[in-house]
């Protein structure tokens, strides 16, 4: 008897993603739970894993083409006899997360909506315009939309030819190389751009004498190891934002532009963007005011682990309030981070160095670092932000008071 | 030996425009017809009927006259002058068509082809034989009129509707076998000519398939003229005479006999395909003889295609010619399919019927949540001015995002009118976009206007319900 598997509901607001790999082919024996599929959504990738035993009988999307939630992805044929209606079978889609609920159907469908021009615009260039996300109203797919599919926006006839920029399409061929834009790093391209594109973004560079916080960390190292964690300088940093961002609210909020309100947000949970092979993923350290450093540093680790080995679940990327990105440890004097939307600021953390200071009208050799803030102008003004990265580097400097805070 | 790209056959609303097509794109095109260009559409369908439906209209127009002030006295008809302004017109488009093809060098063969291979096909011309080599070859025969056991057609007294348009007088009494598109449009037709009209339907409605309230409108008016409509019925015998027949009808009410001096039989079409040799060649059909291609109008046998009547219903003239051209580019290589989400219809009865995309009971099968707006014609002033006041413009529109699912139309010109729902439709265009759209004033196309107002919720000539 076959069973028609669709696309499981994978979370929060999460209407399709991306297949990235079968882990199986057609034909393939499956056991149940044995992962079958790497589904990219916009936020990480996910195994989906068989939702029983059987034989792949068909494979219904293909690699790099988008599945939508509640959309039959594959066949299989679980062997059992029984008359059963061929591929209608009443599939009922293990959910990802226990909390998930089972995979809605389908919304009904006249097929896209797309002028009949349109429409042939995507039969020339040999685009299915099923698959093409349309970015008009009614998610209506324009013509541009189909440029873009097959790569490459270009304008229509009656535009005035400027000057125009050497073409990004490459021809391939022995000087170039044509790498698919795939998966994370076509997420991160979309949200980075939109990002930009959609709020107004200023970055504030300050200093900290990180010289204390060196000798901190050195003081609880031997601690955090007993307890089997490795002790960063990142949880000392999350508990010194803590207190600076309720203290000033606006910088743990969104902006809900559609309803005209700032949502300022009474829990904590700090984005820790990370670098893996694939690309940039943000897991998130859940509600950071409740735990000691060592919770921290333990979570970090352990989700840093998971993002480099690709099994973030969608829970541990969503949800963040705020983000730190440290480069510190690969070099540098500071960089600008683009906000992890829909937040309204993004803290850098750079490279630690030994440098003169003037202390009390000497020169001192301290530990020194950067800190810088990117901050959404339309939310918070440049004096909040400034006020807000003293009152964290305060904390970072004042020995006693960030005791007070880790533990 | 004629060789070929691309030989057609069969010359009408399908063929004559793949024809035309073909040879635009540079192919080698042969048309090959047995009878006439234009096929049953030009000859003997749509044109004579819809001149003849022009003229019983206008007939009744004078009769009712008065009312609007006008004293027309001695109004008669001549049926004979009737027909010849009509096979006038149709003269006239036929020439059309055989200008057209010859002006794009498409090679036209008078005659009955028989097709031998999928490359090679003999014509008996007027002239002797004559073959055809192809590469590619076209099946646009269309279909033709099926009659019923015991109806046969004996071209008098039982008579198609080839026939039907051709009679030298208006029957005083005709029975029209079958509630369909064509049935009505000659009930309505030989109504407004002076026959007494009986209609005899075997489904529990007239125009079976379509909206039930729209079919309500015109069957109230056929009936408020006088005609005797019989659902759930069907003819069980005829016993002819000389000049009359006896039709004895089973009715759920019980048997009765009537006598009438025509029976016209629409009871549907069936395929044309006996001489396409199908089997042979290896082209599939379905269960009733239509030949199945893909959306690119080919069928299982590569360089075999079909179009038209002959791949199935809807059987639609518009519909023949759109994937005549799909075949025509896919032969050249061109990348077309048959892509439309509607293939809008228009029924020319009293009041006039029309519709595109999905129906209110279509909609909520596929599980839209279904909004339905209508707008009565009475409440038009064009409709009013011109004295056709009855009818409406529903519109169903997709309730979630204001998308235009389907419209209907019965009432004045609505086989004009339907044309803007259909470009609605295939623009994706919501409720919204229509309402917004100026209409000019007074014209009837402000219904469907004003019917997309009510969906959007804003109707200005109607009270919100």
């Amino acid at each position: 008897m076959t069973f028609e598997f669709k696309l499981p509901d994978l979370g929060e607001g999460i209407a399709e993603g991306e297949v990235l790999k079968w882990m199986v082919k057609e034909g393939d024996a499956v056991a149940e739970d044995q992962p079958l599929v790497e589904v990219m959504t916009d936020k990480v990738n996910v195994q989906i894993p068989a939702p029983r035993s059987g034989k792949v009988s068909k494979i219904l999307v293909k690699e790099g083409d988008i599945a939508k939630v509640g959309q039959t992805i594959m066949v299989i044929d679980d062997g059992s006899a029984g008359g059963a209606p061929p591929v209608s079978a009443p599939a009922a889609p293990r959910p990802v997360q226990p909390s998930a609920p089972q995979a809605q159907p389908a919304p009904p469908s006249q097929g896209s909506v797309a002028t009949p021009a349109t429409r042939r615009l995507a039969r020339e260039l040999g685009v299915d315009i099923g698959k093409v996300r349309g970015s008009g109203p009614q998610g209506r797919v324009t013509d541009d939309d189909i440029r873009r599919s097959v790569g490459g926006s270009r304008t229509g006839p009656g535009t005035v030819a400027v000057q125009q920029a050497p073409p990004a399409q490459g021809q391939g061929g022995p000087k170039e190389e044509l790498v698919p834009l795939r998966g994370i790093r076509k997420t991160i391209s979309e949200r980075m751009l939109k990002s930009l594109q959609t709020t107004a973004q200023v970055t504030h560079i300050d200093e900290a004498d990180m010289t204390e916080l060196v000798q901190l960390r050195e003081a609880f190292k031997g601690s955090a190891e007993k307890r089997g964690v490795r002790l960063t300088y990142l949880p000392f940093i999350i508990k010194a934002l803590v207190p600076a961002l309720k203290e000033f609210p606006y910088l743990n909020s969104s902006l809900d532009e559609q309803n005209g309100n700032i949502v300022l947000k009474k829990y904590y949970n700090i984005g820790i963007a990370t670098d893996t092979e694939q690309g940039l993923v943000v897991p998130v350290v859940k509600s950071v005011d409740t735990k000691d450093i060592f919770e921290l540093a333990g979570e970090i680790e352990r989700l840093a682990d998971k993002a480099r080995r690709g099994q973030l679940t969608l829970d541990e990327v969503h949800g963040s309030t705020f983000t730190i990105t440290n480069v510190g440890a690969i070099g540098g004097v500071f960089a600008t981070p683009i906000i992890n939307i829909p937040e309204v600021a993004i803290m850098g953390l750079h490279k630690i160095t030994k440098r003169p200071v003037v202390r009390d009208g000497k020169v001192e050799i301290r530990d020194i670092t950067y800190l810088s803030l990117t901050f959404d102008h339309r939310v918070v003004d440049g004096a909040y932000a400034a006020r807000f990265t003293s009152r964290v580097i305060e904390t970072i400097q004042d020995t006693k008071r960030l005791l007070s805070e880790v533990l | 030996m004629i060789e070929a790209d691309v030989a057609v056959v069969g010359g009408g609303p399908g063929g004559y425009v793949c024809a035309i097509r073909a040879a635009q794109l540079g192919l080698k095109t042969v048309l090959i017809e047995a009878d006439r260009l234009g096929g049953e559409c030009v000859n003997y369908g749509c044109i004579p009927s819809k001149s003849l439906i022009t003229v019983a209209k206008l007939v009744d127009k004078v009769k009712e006259a008065e009312k609007y002030g006008l004293r027309a006295s001695g109004v008669s008809v001549d049926f004979v002058q009737m027909q010849k302004w009509k096979s006038e017109v149709v003269s006239r488009l036929v020439g059309g068509i055989e200008l057209l093809l010859k002006g794009y060098h498409a090679n036209i063969i008078m005659g009955e082809a028989e097709v031998i291979t999928k490359d090679r096909i003999v014509v008996a011309t007027a002239n002797g034989r004559e073959e055809v080599s192809c590469k590619n070859l076209v099946i646009a025969t269309g279909t033709r009129t099926s009659s019923l056991p015991g109806l046969e057609f004996d071209g008098d007294l039982i008579i198609g509707s080839k026939e039907g348009l051709e009679l030298k007088v208006v029957p005083r009494r005709v029975l029209i076998v079958g509630g369909g598109a064509i049935g009505l449009e000659f009930a309505s037709m030989y109504q407004k000519l002076g026959s007494d009209v009986i209609v005899v339907e075997i489904m529990d409605q007239l125009l079976p398939g379509s909206d039930p309230d729209v079919v309500r409108v015109v069957h109230r008016k056929l009936e408020g003229r006088g005609a005797k409509v019989y659902l759930k019925s069907k003819v069980l015998q005829i016993t002819k005479t000389r000049s009359e027949a006896k039709v004895e009808i089973e009715t759920p009410e019980g048997n009765l006999t009537i006598e009438v001096d025509r029976v016209l039989v629409s009871v549907g079409r069936k395929p044309r395909t006996e001489r396409m040799n199908l089997e042979k060649i290896g082209v599939r059909t379905d269960a009733r003889g239509y030949v199945t291609t893909d959306n690119k109008m080919q069928t299982n046998v590569p360089g075999v295609y079909a179009i038209g009547d002959v791949r199935g219903p809807p059987l639609l003239a518009h519909k023949a010619s759109k994937e005549a051209i799909v075949a025509a580019e896919c032969i050249a290589g061109m990348p077309s399919a048959a892509d439309w989400k509607v293939v809008p219809d228009a029924v020319f009865c009293d009041p006039e019927v029309a519709s595109a995309g999905l129906t209110e009971a279509k909609a909520a099968e596929a599980g839209f949540k279904v909004k339905r707006s209508r707008f009565q014609f009475a409440a038009l002033g064009r409709a009013l001015s011109t004295g056709e006041p009855e009818g409406f413009v529903k519109i169903i529109s997709n309730e979630e995002d204001g998308l235009v699912l389907g419209v209907q139309i019965v009432g004045p010109e609505a086989s004009n009118l339907i044309s803007e729902a259909a470009l609605a439709i295939e623009m994706g265009a919501t409720v919204d976009d229509i309402a917004l759209t100026i209409h000019p004033h007074p014209t009837l196309p402000e219904a469907i206007m004003e019917a997309s107002e009510l969906a959007a919720g804003r109707p200005i000539h109607q009270l919100k319900t």
